[in-house]
């Protein structure tokens, strides 16, 4: 479905990605996982061309992004739905003109239609009837239930989520990850997780790669990560000051 | 000596950087030609903006027009004064107006309030990484956002460069004439005489370039931003004055083209 | 709540535009639209300076259009105009170019013709082409005056300025002292005669007022038509005699107004006209040229209190310009002069003093004025000196300060005082005179003036020959 091969980035002197070889399974949930600040969002953001590696592909059914056109590009990106980490909704609209963008911009769907969707999916995250709203008008969390119900508008073949649940309650994490878990299994979609919850990431993924220092240093199923003695993994999922993984 | 080189070397680069940047805004320029003439055009964005550009601008444009012509005649009137010729002062407002001051201020005024707010407007979807979702639903935000936005600035300027010429003439009137008592219809009959309507054209074609550029700028610098909320002010204040400097500047060649 | 959607907003502010557009277009287009229909004509012209594309065309002052083109053609400048359809030019009209105002630009007149059988057609040319006193000639008229009055005012600071200039004051006032001493001399050695004279003339008058009852009395018989005179009056054909005579009188200048006989034709003859009109206003630059040149003559009499005597001063002011004039001027110090002479006989100087009395002293002065000072310098008292004169109460009151007779083993001569015009003519001073003197000199001093202006003699001064360089 999604094959990264040999992926570097740099910022400047700043080596973001050093060579990140990683496999996406098709109708699976992917979960990636790494400490702040080490390229998470960035490879995130690889996967739709949203930033040019300097070099490695990104290959989508087989198609290689990095050297697409911006037609093609775009019926590639047809395929996919965003939750970027900050939500990134629209200012100018509201909720439900949020929603229903990617249906307007990419259907030709009647407008009572739409809004039956945008209501359900408002439903799903669990914001019924706060389409008039603004997004200036709502809090973190809330904003981040909006852009997913974006994310998933469209019902699209690959979903990226940038820590969908960062910054939500208990009980709002936990029926969050059984939307992701229910929408995947219903459309049998595949999706790559952002997440920082070590226990959204055993409960969501169904395969887990663990980002470091610019490479994908583990990849495997929640047993096999969960008894890796790689001691970066070890250390992340302890949740401990010591180890490989260094607080500067 | 070695100063010396790293002097001309920074030199170099800021001419350097300064005509890639030139390049980049007319690159822009293409793609939004090219986005212009594709359909289906987003009216109501187009609307939307025209109604930012265009009607929230009214009311700073007809004061400045209105303040603009009534001190032309004031200074006009002390100067032609000296030659006896006051009845001079209307078409001299008048000519200003419509070749000058209506075109150049209206556009400066615009790319004040509007050129500013789409650098801001655009910087921060920058930032909080709208423009990424847009481009990620397949909508091109050259399409989305610049478009409307260099369509309404096109069109907007012009129509309030009208009004600010009519407004301004009007505020020499009010001064030419009830107070320092310029004979009505000769201050009338002078406009008449003296401008032309290539003159009032001309200024709207004025305009309409002014309208582009700031529109233009505006939305590169906005589209551009990096840095979060600093970058964003940062964005929008190079804005305003690379849009402000290439107005003044392309006035200068427009009207040795024109006049 | 009622809102109005962005696209009314948008569609409204437009048309809002549009109708402003298409006011403004119409108001300045008035001449536009017509004129794009009109025909061209031409005319070749020796000069077009100032005249521009699209200058007005017009005729008694309403525009019928605009100038199209202007070409060099033969070295002559071809202008041609559009001129609006409805409007139709004789064969014979005359173009001119004229100019609005002193500033105004240029614009081409046509004076229309007479033949109105055809008209002008398009692309064809008016023959007749005018000059026009133009502002241009104006100027270069008025720059040739304002050289005619520098050559007048140059010969007028060499009359007053040059050698021969002072020659001719000097002799000017030798001439004035001349007279009033001849004119004392006359009187005093005459005093007898004058007596007599006035005897006589009383004798006179007695014999007058008989010679008058006498004619009295041969009007009243001339009335009653005794003697000669009385007859003849009286006489009808006497009374014919002079009716014919007024009546060949009358004659004469009925013809005169005719421009008959010579008389008559010289009044009549505009070259005449011209010749008087030349000389009626030579005069009158003449005169103008006077009236900037005034003169003042004034006396001044100061009682000076320590030595109980009267210092006298005659002088005259010659002011060619406002805020220039000369001082020349003769004084009668009573206290006199002390000259100092220094006679070496065998090795040894000995020094003479000598008081000269009645000496007549000299102020020769040139003084130029600032607003209200006024500074001076020349011949004070017949030795080099200046002052200084500070004038108050728009030129009422008067502050003088002199400074002169710098010997070098004196104290100089100084003067302080202060003058009040009483009356128009009149004139009050009090002040100190020679306030440093170390020879007992100072003294306070009241003093009275008269002062006025002459008219004659300043048609005088200005007709001195002028001297040409
Ligand atoms: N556009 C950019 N320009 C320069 N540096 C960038 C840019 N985007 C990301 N970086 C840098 O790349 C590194 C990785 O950033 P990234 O956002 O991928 O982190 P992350 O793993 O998503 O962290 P987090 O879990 O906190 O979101 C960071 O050090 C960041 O400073
Ligand atoms: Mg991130």
């Amino acid at each position: 479905m999604i094959k990264i091969v040999d992926l570097h980035k740099s910022f400047g002197k700043q080596k973001v990605l050093d060579g990140v070889n990683l496999e996406i399974e098709e109708g699976k949930t992917t979960v990636i996982i790494g400490r702040s600040g080490g390229g998470k969002s960035v490879l995130l953001k690889h996967i739709i061309r949203l930033l040019k590696p300097d070099s490695g592909h990104v290959l989508v059914d087989g198609t290689d992004i990095t050297k697409l056109n911006d037609k093609d590009l775009n019926e590639i990106r047809k395929k996919f739905g965003v939750l970027f980490q900050g939500a990134a909704l629209f200012d100018s609209m509201t909720v439900g003109e949020n929603v229903a963008f990617p249906l307007k911009e990419q259907t030709k769907m009647k407008d009572s239609e739409i809004r039956k969707i945008v209501a359900d999916r408002l439903r799903a995250v669990g914001l019924t009837g706060i389409e008039e709203k603004m997004p200036s008008e709502l809090s973190g969390g809330m904003r981040k239930r909006v852009g997913l119900a974006r994310a998933i508008a469209m019902h699209p073949e690959i979903v990226l989520f940038d820590e969908p649940t960062t910054g939500l309650d208990p009980i709002m994490t936990e029926a969050i990850d059984n939307l992701i878990i229910d929408t995947q299994k219903n459309f049998n979609l595949t999706s790559i997780v952002i997440s920082h919850d070590v226990e959204s990431i055993f409960k969501v993924g169904h395969k887990i790669a663990m980002l470091h220092e610019g490479k994908i240093v583990e990849y495997g199923t929640p047993e096999e990560i969960r008894e890796s003695r790689n001691p970066v993994l070890v250390q992340f999922l302890s949740g401990s000051t010591e180890g490989p993984i260094k607080i500067i | 000596m070695n100063r010396a080189s790293t002097a001309i070397d920074n030199l170099g680069r800021s001419v350097l950087r300064n005509v890639e940047e030139m390049g980049r805004i007319l690159l822009l320029f293409i793609s939004v030609l090219s986005w212009m003439i594709r359909p289906p055009l987003k009216l109501r964005l187009i609307f939307k903006q025209m109604e930012f550009v265009g009607v929230k601008s009214i009311f700073v444009v007809v004061l400045t027009g209105i303040f603009t012509g009534m001190v032309m005649a004031l200074q006009g009137y002390h100067g032609f004064r000296m030659f006896s010729a006051e009845s001079l002062v209307g078409s001299t407002v008048a000519l200003g107006m419509t070749r000058e001051l209506g075109p150049v201020l209206t556009s400066l005024m615009v790319t004040a309030r509007a050129g500013s707010a789409m650098a801001a407007e655009l910087g921060t979807m920058r930032v909080t990484e709208q423009i990424d979702a847009l481009s990620v639903m397949a909508a091109n935000p050259v399409k989305h956002l610049i478009v409307p936005r260099v369509i309404a600035g096109v069109l907007m300027v012009p129509v309030l460069t009208i009004v600010a010429d009519f407004v301004g003439i009007l505020g020499g009137y009010f001064v030419g004439v009830p107070v320092l008592g310029i004979n009505s219809g000769i201050f009338v009959k002078n406009i008449t005489r003296y401008v032309d309507l290539d003159d009032i054209y001309n200024g709207l074609i004025k305009a309409a370039i002014f309208g582009l550029i700031l529109s233009l700028i505006g939305c590169y610098k906005g589209f551009n931003t990096s840095g979060g909320a600093e970058g964003v002010g940062k964005a929008t204040t190079e804005a305003v004055v690379l849009a402000s400097i290439s107005i003044l500047i392309s006035d200068y060649f427009l009207t040795a083209i024109m006049f | 709540m009622f809102s109005i959607s962005s696209e009314a907003k948008v569609g409204l502010f437009v048309l809002v535009g549009l109708i402003i557009l298409g006011y403004m277009s119409f108001r300045v287009g008035e001449y536009g639209f017509g004129l794009k229909k009109g025909y061209l004509v031409s005319a070749v012209f020796d000069n077009v300076a100032g005249l521009e594309k699209d200058a007005s065309v017009q005729i008694a002052g309403v525009e019928v259009g605009r100038v199209e083109d202007i070409r060099l053609e033969d070295g002559k400048a071809l202008v041609t105009m559009r001129i609006i359809p409805d409007v139709k030019l004789a064969r014979d009209v005359t173009a001119l170019i004229k100019t609005h105002g002193i500033l105004g630009e240029k614009y081409v007149e046509i004076v229309p013709g007479s033949e109105w059988e055809t008209y002008l057609e398009e692309g064809e040319r008016i023959t007749s082409v005018e000059r026009q006193a133009d502002i241009d000639r104006l100027l270069a008229q008025i720059g040739a005056i304002a050289d005619d009055v520098k050559v007048v005012t140059t010969s007028l600071s060499n009359v007053l300025g040059g050698e021969e200039g002072e020659e001719s004051l000097k002799s000017i006032v030798r001439n004035m002292r001349d007279m009033a001493e001849s004119m004392n001399r006359i009187v005093e050695q005459n005093d007898e005669k004058f007596s007599t004279m006035l005897t006589s003339l009383r004798n006179a008058s007695v014999q007058m007022e008989k010679t008058f009852s006498s004619l009295n009395e041969i009007t009243a018989g001339i009335n009653k038509g005794e003697g000669t005179i009385g007859r003849l009056v009286k006489d009808e054909s006497t009374i014919d005699k002079l009716n014919k005579t007024l009546a060949s009188l009358q004659q004469i200048t009925d013809k005169i107004n005719e421009g008959r006989g010579t008389f008559g034709k010289l009044i009549h003859d505009e070259e005449t006209a011209d010749n008087l009109n030349e000389t009626l206003s030579g005069i009158n630059r003449y005169v103008t040229k006077a009236e900037q040149f005034r003169t003042f003559l004034s006396y001044r009499g100061e009682y000076l209190f320590d030595t109980s005597d009267a210092k006298s001063y005659l002088e005259l002011k010659i002011q060619p310009k406002e805020d220039k004039f000369y001082i020349l001027g003769i004084v009668a110090d009573p206290r006199g002069r002390r000259t100092v002479k220094d006679t070496t006989t065998g090795g040894v100087t000995t020094r003479t003093e000598e008081w000269e009395r009645d000496k007549v002293l000299f102020n020769v002065e040139i003084a130029k004025r600032w607003k209200d000072v006024v500074l001076r310098g020349g011949l004070l008292e017949s030795t080099g000196g200046v002052g200084i004169d500070y004038f108050a109460f728009n030129d009422r009151l008067q502050f003088t300060f002199e400074a002169f007779d710098f010997d070098t083993d004196r104290d100089p001569h100084l003067k302080a005082y202060a003058e009040y015009r009483l009356f128009k003519h009149l004139y009050l001073s009090a002040g100190w005179d020679d306030f440093l003197s170390d020879e007992g000199n100072e003294s306070p001093f009241v003093g009275i003036s008269v002062r006025f202006e002459d008219e004659d003699l300043k048609y005088l001064l200005t007709s001195a020959p002028i001297p040409r360089d």
